[in-house]
Parts: C-alpha cells; sequence; structure tokens
C-alpha cells in the first residue's frame, strides 16, 4: 500500500514537472498578407473591329499600398482618356505590393474561381455608354474578364459615369446570368468580392 | 350549603380550564431543522427524523428542511436516520421553539475489512441552481452544450448558425460567464461569438447552472453566472461497469456514437478508474425551404480518470481530449458590405445546394487537451485540504475560402496554454459554521502559429492572475447565511507587430475586490426564500483591447480600445419556491448593474477599400442593467400524468444612450405534458413559444424575426433489463410541423433560417 501511495504521487509530481515547463508567450512574428491586392491596373488599348492594335495603351491604376489596413490611402485614377466610338482592349491586372505577390498570375492559374464583372453607370442604366464583352476563358470555356473589348458609344448620353469593377472568387460560373458581365445579381451565384472599385470616367 | 357548592365547582371548573390552557401553551413549540451531508454540507432529502417519547416524527423536503409541530415541553431523544449515511441520536430540550441543524456522516463501505468512502465535492451557494439533471442529459445525448442547456428557464443560447451555440444565462454569455469542466475554468479563446465552447456533455452525469455572480468562488469572469459540468465520480469498488450510447438524427443525417467504462481491481481498495470516448458526425442542415451550404461537422473525444480514495485521501488524474471541425455556411462569409446587403434582402442563402456531409472552407478546427490532478486530504482536526492543478491547451484553427494553395493554411491559428493552480483550506466543521479560504492562481499564455499570410486578430500575451478569497457559512435551522470576500490581481503582457511594421508591447495590471453576501429562510416545509447579492468584475478581453481591422468573413471592421478599464458589476438574485404535494415553483427575480460595460457599436460609418466598403464598429464602455424574472412550475395532474410550464424575461439596457443592448434574449414561455407508465414508459409533448424581440438596439442589420412556436414529442422507455444491464430507447420529434422560423439570438440570421424538423433516435445500453 504505501509504495503504491509513493509511486502515484511520483507520477503525480512527474505530470506536474513536465506540463509546467515551457508556457510563455513567443516573439510575435510579423505576417506578410498575402492574397491582398494593393494594386490593380486598367490597361485600355486602341483596336480596330479585328482586335488588332491601333495605337499606345492607357492605363489607369487604382491602389491601397496597406492593402486593408485600416488608415491606408486609397487613391483611384481618374479615366479620362477614352474616346467616343472607339473600340478597346481592356486588360485588368492585379498586384499585392506587401508580398511582392503577382495577383493576375494566381488568378490564372484559379480560372474556373474568378469572374470580373463590369458594372456602374458607365455600363449600364439611361446614361450608359460603353458596353464590355468577354474575349478570355478558363478551362470550362467560361469567361474571366482579365481580357476584354470595351466599346464606347458614337454619341454619349453623358460627359461622366462610372465603372464598377467586381472581381468575383470562388462563385458558381454556372449559374444563370453568370456569363453577363453586366450581371447585377452576382451575389447569387456565391462566392466573395476580392475586388469592387469604382472608378470615375469623364470625356 | 348551596352557595358553598357552587363556588367550590366554580374554583374547580376555573382550575381544570386554567390548566387545560396552560397545556395548551405548553404543546405548542415547534422544531425546525436542517439535515445535512457532514463532509460536502449538501442538504439530505428524505432523511427520517424521530421523536421517540411521543412518536411524533418528519421527513426531510429537497432543502433538507423538516418541521415537527406542537410538541410539549421536555426532554425527548431525536433520531435522525437516512439511506447511505450513520443513524444519530441526539438529545433535544424544548422549553420553547427549537432551530436544530444536524449534520449526518456517509455510511463506510467495508469491503475486506478495509474501510473505503466516497468523498463528496459540491458547490454550496445560497445563489440560485439549477440542475439539468440525469434524465434530461440523457435525453439530450448527440447534442452540444448549448443545445443541451436551454431548457433551464433564465438559460438561452447564443448561436452562429447550426453548430455553433454559446449558453447564455440572464442575457450574459462568452467571458462573462464562466464554464467549469470537471472543477477546471474552461480556457479557450471565449471571448469570440463564434467560438464554442470545447466541451463533450457525454462525459458529464449532470450539468448544473448557477445563476448569480459567483466571482468570489470562481474568479473575474464569473459575473452572470456558471456553468459546471461534472462527470460521475469515480468507482471505489472493483466491479466493472460501462454504458454504450448511439444516436441518430434525421436533420443533418447526424450519428452520435459513445462509450465508457469503469471500475477497479481487487488488489487495492479505493482504486477506481473510468475511460470514456464519443464521436458526433453530421452533414448539411436543413431548412424547411433548402440545405444550408457546408454545414456539415465531425467531433472525436476521449478522457480517462484514475482515483484512488481512502478514509482520508482522495486522489483524482483525469486527462481529457477534444477535437472537432465545423463547416461554415458558404454564404455567410461575405466579401463585403454590399455583398452583405443584397444577402439580407434576400433573407435566405442564395445557393440550394444538396445534402452532403462534405467540408470545405470556410471552417473551424479546435482541439482542446485538458489534465487535471487533484488531492483531498482530511486533517486530524476534521479540516480539509483540497489542492487542484490544471493544465490546458487549446488549439483554434479557422479557414477562409483562399486562393491557390493558401486554402489549405489557416487564416487564424492560435494556440493557448493555461496552467491553474487551485489551493483551498475548509476549516473544521463547527454545528452551525462551515468556511473556507483558498487560493487561485492562473498562468496563460496565447501565441499566434507564423505563417498564415494574414495579420494576427489578436496579440500574443502572458497571462497571470492571482486569487485570494475567504468564504464563511452559517446555518441555523430553517436560516442560512453565507457571505465571503475575494482579491484579485492580474497582469497581463501583449505584443504584436502593428501595421506600420513596428513592434508593438503594452502591459496592463487589474487589481480588484469582490464580495458577496446570502441568505436563505425556510418558512414552513412548503415555502422557501434565497437572497444574493454578490458583486463581479471582468478585464477587458484582448480583442475588446486590441481588434484592429476587418473581422474576415463577417464584412465589418471592428476597432478596440486598449485603455479599457474593467467592468464592475452587482448582481442581486432572489428565489422564491414553494414545493408541496402536487405543486412545485420557483420564481426567480433578478437586477444586475454593469459599469464600464464593453459593448460593439456600430458607428454607421463605412471604411471603402479596394475590396469594397466594410461597416465600421467600434468598442465603447457604458453602464448597463439587465433585470429579468425566471418561473418554472410542475404540477402533477394524476400520479402517471405531470404538467409543467417554464418561462423566463429578460430587459437590458444600455443606460448611458438609453437604448436597448444587441443579442438579449427574447420572452419565451415552454410548457409540456409528461406521461409516465411502467408499461409504455414516458411520453412528453411540449411547445415553446418565443416572443418577437420588441426592444431592439437603435442600429441592427435587419429588424428582428417574428416570434415562432415549436411542437415536440418524445417517448422513452425501458427496451429490457436483464441481471444489472438495461436497454432504454427513446424517439422524439424536434419542430414536429417543419415551422420555418428565424431566431434572434442566431448570429446568421440575417439571411438563414433555423433548422427544420428532426427525428431523433436515441438508444442506450447500462451494464
Amino acid at each position: 500500500m504505501r509504495i503504491m501511495k509513493n509511486k502515484f504521487s511520483l507520477v503525480l509530481l512527474l505530470t506536474l514537472a513536465t506540463t509546467l515547463l515551457s508556457c510563455s508567450k513567443d516573439d510575435p512574428v510579423p505576417e506578410l498578407d498575402q492574397e491582398v491586392i494593393t494594386d490593380v491596373t486598367l490597361t485600355f488599348t486602341e483596336v480596330d473591329d479585328n482586335g488588332n492594335s491601333l495605337g499606345g495603351s492607357l492605363e489607369y491604376v487604382a491602389s491601397a499600398a496597406e492593402g486593408i489596413e485600416l488608415g491606408g490611402n486609397l487613391e483611384i485614377d481618374v479615366i479620362n482618356g477614352l474616346e467616343s466610338g472607339k473600340r478597346y482592349l481592356l486588360e485588368v491586372s492585379a498586384y499585392n505590393g506587401i508580398a511582392e505577390e503577382d495577383i493576375t498570375a494566381e488568378i490564372e492559374e484559379e480560372a474556373d474561381e474568378h469572374q470580373f464583372y463590369f458594372l456602374g453607370s458607365a455600363f449600364m442604366g439611361n446614361t450608359s455608354f460603353m458596353e464590355y464583352n468577354y474575349n478570355d476563358e478558363d478551362e470550362n470555356g467560361q469567361p474571366i474578364g482579365l481580357k476584354g473589348f470595351v466599346t464606347v458609344d458614337e454619341s454619349l448620353t453623358s460627359n461622366n459615369g462610372q465603372i464598377r469593377l467586381v472581381l468575383r472568387h470562388a462563385l458558381d460560373k454556372s449559374f444563370e446570368g453568370a456569363e453577363n458581365p453586366h450581371w447585377e445579381d452576382f451575389v447569387q451565384a456565391g462566392g466573395e468580392s476580392d475586388l469592387d472599385i469604382t472608378f470615375e470616367v469623364t470625356f | 350549603m348551596m352557595g358553598k357548592f357552587r363556588l367550590q365547582s366554580f374554583l374547580f371548573l376555573f382550575l381544570v380550564l386554567s390548566a387545560a390552557v396552560k397545556a395548551q401553551e405548553k404543546c405548542s413549540f415547534d422544531v425546525n431543522g436542517k439535515v445535512m451531508d457532514q463532509e460536502s454540507n449538501e442538504p439530505i432529502e428524505g432523511a427520517y427524523i424521530w421523536i421517540k417519547e411521543i412518536e411524533k416524527g418528519a421527513v426531510t423536503n429537497q432543502n433538507g428542511n423538516f418541521n415537527i409541530n406542537n410538541v410539549c415541553e421536555g426532554h425527548y431523544t431525536l433520531t435522525i436516520e437516512s439511506l447511505g449515511y450513520t443513524s444519530s441520536s441526539s438529545p433535544l430540550n424544548i422549553h420553547q421553539n427549537v432551530n436544530i441543524t444536524l449534520r449526518l456522516e456517509s455510511k463506510e463501505y467495508l469491503i475486506d475489512g478495509v474501510e473505503i468512502v466516497g468523498h463528496k465535492d459540491a458547490v454550496n451557494t445560497l445563489n440560485n441552481i439549477s440542475n439539468v439533471g440525469k434524465e434530461l442529459l440523457e435525453e439530450n445525448r448527440g447534442k452540444n452544450l448549448g443545445e443541451t442547456l436551454k431548457h433551464l428557464p433564465g438559460v438561452s443560447s447564443y448561436t452562429t448558425g447550426a453548430n455553433i451555440a454559446k449558453p447564455v444565462i440572464h442575457g450574459m454569455h462568452s467571458n462573462r460567464i464562466m464554464i467549469l469542466n470537471n472543477e477546471v475554468r474552461q480556457e479557450g479563446q471565449q471571448w469570440g461569438g463564434e467560438h464554442a465552447p470545447e466541451i463533450d456533455p457525454f462525459m458529464a452525469e449532470d450539468i448544473s447552472v448557477v445563476k448569480g455572480a459567483e466571482t468570489v468562488r470562481f474568479g473575474p469572469e464569473a459575473m452572470g453566472g456558471v456553468i459546471l459540468v461534472t462527470p460521475p465520480k469515480l468507482p471505489v469498488s472493483p466491479e466493472t461497469k460501462g454504458s454504450i450510447n448511439l444516436v441518430g438524427g434525421s436533420n443533418g443525417r447526424n450519428g452520435a456514437a459513445a462509450f465508457s467504462l469503469e471500475g477497479g481491481t481487487k488488489k487495492l481498495q479505493g482504486l477506481g478508474y473510468r475511460i470514456q470516448a464519443s464521436s458526433r458526425i453530421g452533414g448539411n442542415i436543413k431548412s424547411p425551404g433548402y440545405y444550408q451550404n457546408n454545414t456539415g461537422m465531425r467531433e472525436l473525444n476521449f478522457s480517462a480518470a484514475l482515483g484512488y480514495n481512502t478514509k482520508k485521501l482522495g486522489m483524482e488524474l483525469f486527462y481529457s481530449r477534444f477535437n472537432t471541425e465545423i463547416g461554415i455556411l458558404s454564404d455567410a462569409h461575405t466579401g463585403n458590405s454590399s455583398d452583405l446587403n443584397e444577402l439580407i434582402e434576400n433573407g435566405r442563402p442564395f445557393s440550394n445546394p444538396d445534402f452532403s456531409y462534405d467540408i470545405e472552407n470556410p471552417r473551424q478546427e479546435v482541439s482542446h487537451q485538458l489534465l487535471k490532478a487533484k488531492g483531498h486530504y482530511h486533517l486530524n482536526n476534521d479540516g480539509v485540504i483540497n489542492v487542484k492543478y490544471a493544465f490546458q491547451q487549446n488549439n483554434r484553427q479557422e479557414f477562409d475560402k483562399r486562393r491557390g494553395n493558401l486554402n489549405d493554411h489557416a487564416a487564424l491559428d492560435l494556440e493557448l496554454f493555461t496552467n491553474t493552480l487551485d489551493l483551498a483550506y475548509e476549516h473544521p466543521n463547527k454545528k452551525k459554521w462551515n468556511g473556507s479560504i483558498g487560493l487561485n492562481l492562473l498562468q496563460q499564455a496565447n501565441n499566434n502559429i507564423p505563417g498564415t499570410g494574414v495579420t494576427p486578430l489578436i496579440p500574443n500575451y502572458d497571462l497571470l492572475n492571482i486569487g485570494l478569497y475567504a468564504i464563511e457559512n452559517y446555518i441555523d435551522g430553517p436560516f442560512e447565511l453565507e457571505g465571503g470576500a475575494r482579491f484579485d490581481y492580474r497582469y497581463v503582457d501583449a505584443a504584436r507587430f502593428n501595421k506600420d511594421g513596428e513592434l508593438d508591447e503594452r502591459d496592463f495590471a487589474f487589481q480588484n475586490f469582490t464580495a458577496f453576501l446570502g441568505a436563505a429562510y425556510s418558512f414552513n416545509e412548503f415555502w422557501m426564500f434565497s437572497s444574493n447579492l454578490g458583486s463581479a468584475w471582468r478585464p477587458p478581453n484582448i480583442n475588446e483591447q486590441f481588434s484592429q481591422g476587418l473581422h474576415h468573413g463577417a464584412a465589418a471592421v471592428e476597432i478596440g480600445n486598449p485603455d479599457f478599464v474593467s467592468e464592475q458589476a452587482l448582481k442581486w438574485v432572489n428565489t422564491l419556491n414553494y414545493n408541496r404535494d402536487r405543486l412545485r415553483a420557483e420564481l426567480t427575480g433578478y437586477y444586475h448593474k454593469i459599469n464600464n460595460y464593453i459593448y460593439l457599436n456600430p458607428t454607421g460609418e463605412q471604411y471603402v477599400s479596394l475590396r469594397g466598403t466594410f461597416n465600421i464598429y467600434e468598442y465603447l464602455q457604458t453602464d448597463a442593467s439587465f433585470w429579468g424574472l425566471d418561473l418554472s412550475t410542475n404540477y402533477r395532474i394524476i400520479p402517471s400524468l405531470g404538467w409543467y410550464i417554464k418561462g423566463s424575461m429578460i430587459r437590458a439596457k444600455n443606460l448611458i444612450d438609453g437604448t436597448y443592448l444587441p443579442f438579449i434574449p427574447a420572452d419565451r414561455v415552454d410548457t409540456g405534458l409528461i406521461y409516465e407508465n411502467v408499461k409504455i414508459g414516458k411520453i412528453t409533448l411540449s411547445n415553446l413559444s418565443v416572443f418577437k424581440q420588441q426592444r431592439e438596439p437603435d442600429f441592427d442589420l435587419a429588424p428582428a424575426p417574428s416570434g415562432y412556436n415549436l411542437w415536440d414529442i418524445s417517448m422513452s422507455r425501458t427496451l429490457f433489463s436483464h441481471n444489472k444491464s438495461v436497454m432504454k430507447g427513446s424517439l422524439s420529434v424536434n419542430n414536429i410541423f417543419n415551422t420555418e422560423y428565424k431566431n434572434y439570438m442566431n448570429r446568421f440570421r440575417y439571411f438563414t433560417h433555423e433548422m427544420g424538423r428532426n427525428i431523433y433516435l436515441l438508444l442506450k445500453y447500462e451494464f
């Protein structure tokens, strides 16, 4: 009995000793925010009806150097170089300045899970003056939106408008209406918005 | 001659009459008493009290109280007998009304000439305690802790979808209540609204809820109440026993299985062990109109205990492990506030998935380990020393839908280590007094595991809490008084990298003094009243101090304040009990005032980023008041048919703004009929009516949903029994009419409904 009691208390003591070790906080390690998009660039290149380039490119950037941290500066360029009656190739690129990642490449790798939508008063409603058509596809033949054509009307109903660029991630591309770049109800197809930026357009 | 005779007879009559009157005065004394367990100070129900000389007696009620009335003046012998206890006799001298307090000693087992005594530990408090009870616990096997407790009046549930439920006591949850898992305070990131307690109800024999401030006994944060999850006592005899539970539910096509085995060894008397394991699995939950996408869950738990008991010493070693994986409704993780608004306008998810057991991101993976060592020693002077050490490790990972191979990396990866040491000394029981002094030590370290690729939500920190307390209890027959005081010191040292890439270190020290006073009085064998006034405090949570950005998946930006001071509260709980023949009733009324109450306030502003806009919330401090009533009644219509009604209401206000606080449970009434028959078993038909929450805060993402009405029916019976083995079964239907409803206390109520009909089968085999 006595020996058993001693053995038992020994086990107890050992357990106590081992678990009291090691428990204090570690030094924190800075995390480079990945997947955050800090820069989005819209590149407009004038093209003819066959899609051949006619001239130089216009670049407009939306950037937030601190990603989604509070207190950061959000800067969005005004799109002021487009002309009526012209057709442009619109290329979208995304970059993460914090972890120095090419997000465009990541989107292309997971093309079946990403799709851009082009909304806002420039494309939709009574005062719209532009139209967008997709010109790329993922492995399932469904559009992505990294490349597409923008056609500006001959006669403008208004001198300014807005382009709302939305990037949806993990959506159901087969959902009814999802193949329309001007689809307002994109939330219905599920997923999350990784980008939701409104650019001002003026002439 | 005639006159003398008349005078004599008159005098005689007068003498006889006066003698009779005097005799009446001398025989109108009352004996009021209370019978308790000598060691645990718990009241003993059903003890027989007998005054031999006059052949008068009584039986103690559930509070241990008894009355014997109309006793004549004199000297008597009082005997007290109760099953499991050594009978005792004591002299009783009656010259006036008498209050007595009696203590009985547990009977000693004699096995092979060695005395074995089971040691009892109990929480004795004059605060209102409600027990789930063995029967109700068995009927709810396979459900999580929050779901199991919501049947108690004054207790409800704060949920995040169908799989995450946090218990709410009198409108308070998370860090304002404490959960004791096998006497150890559960430490596991409980500040989070979507962080469910990592507790397996399968390992419990009983779960009690204390609905009052218990900071003096248990430490800071036991402000609204305490939940005690108690496993069965370890066996002291070598007989091997066990049980197997199998549960199946139609909604979510979920199943659960659990087994337990306990016994001892003939070689060493007083040694006992138990091993226990349980597992749950479920798929997508179904609301009446649709399946909820990605709402499956998995759970695997295990516990082992070893105990050794002699007359003077009780020791126990306990280990448990809790592991769960929970799918979060995929539609709930919205990108930004415009997404959220569209979803809220729709009122339900856009998706229409099929049933599936698959769990994808967003999901949570949590594991919790507990190691406990405890000793309990009776000194020669009859005092008792209690030593309890516990170690807990909590790992919490939260996964979001992410791009590329980041999808397999947790976006939140926290590891929490906690060591607790509790020392207590109970001084020897005097006839009417018992009490204890104690020391609680808590040491904790929280770490963010690097490599998430996401700025951590909360910093790494070290925490140390030292508490010193004293409690004293006085019992004089039907009257009981209790008081206590405690001093706490808490030190927190937090460190993290801020958004500028600089190391930010801050430390905090908090000190607090708390006290309580409670009293209980049994008017007679039917009525009892108890009241408890207690102060409590809660230091600000790490997330209330340090939140600084996007709360992923909630489309919200939350801003904390490191300069918050502690919350200071005072809770006054009163309970009136009536127990007689066929009717049992309990009414509780309480008032709770909290100064420096911390809450999340919608600022109405929005934060614009490349990802869209987000609503900005900030943590603020205000003064708050809560008051409410709980009612529980049971009426036995005929011996086999009982009727119960339970109801509760809470009113909670932000006193400085004059507005109502958010997520406070609405008024509710739960009523049912229970029919019990030896041949058929037990049939219960019940209805839960929850009213619309009319007291809404000024700002909410959507108005409160309408009230609702749910019907449940269940039948349970013993299927067969043979020697010592018993097989019981029960079949229940929850939400019989597949009612579609939204619950105000569900954080996902803006865009999802509650579970529809669930048919539930339970089989239990005990051997």
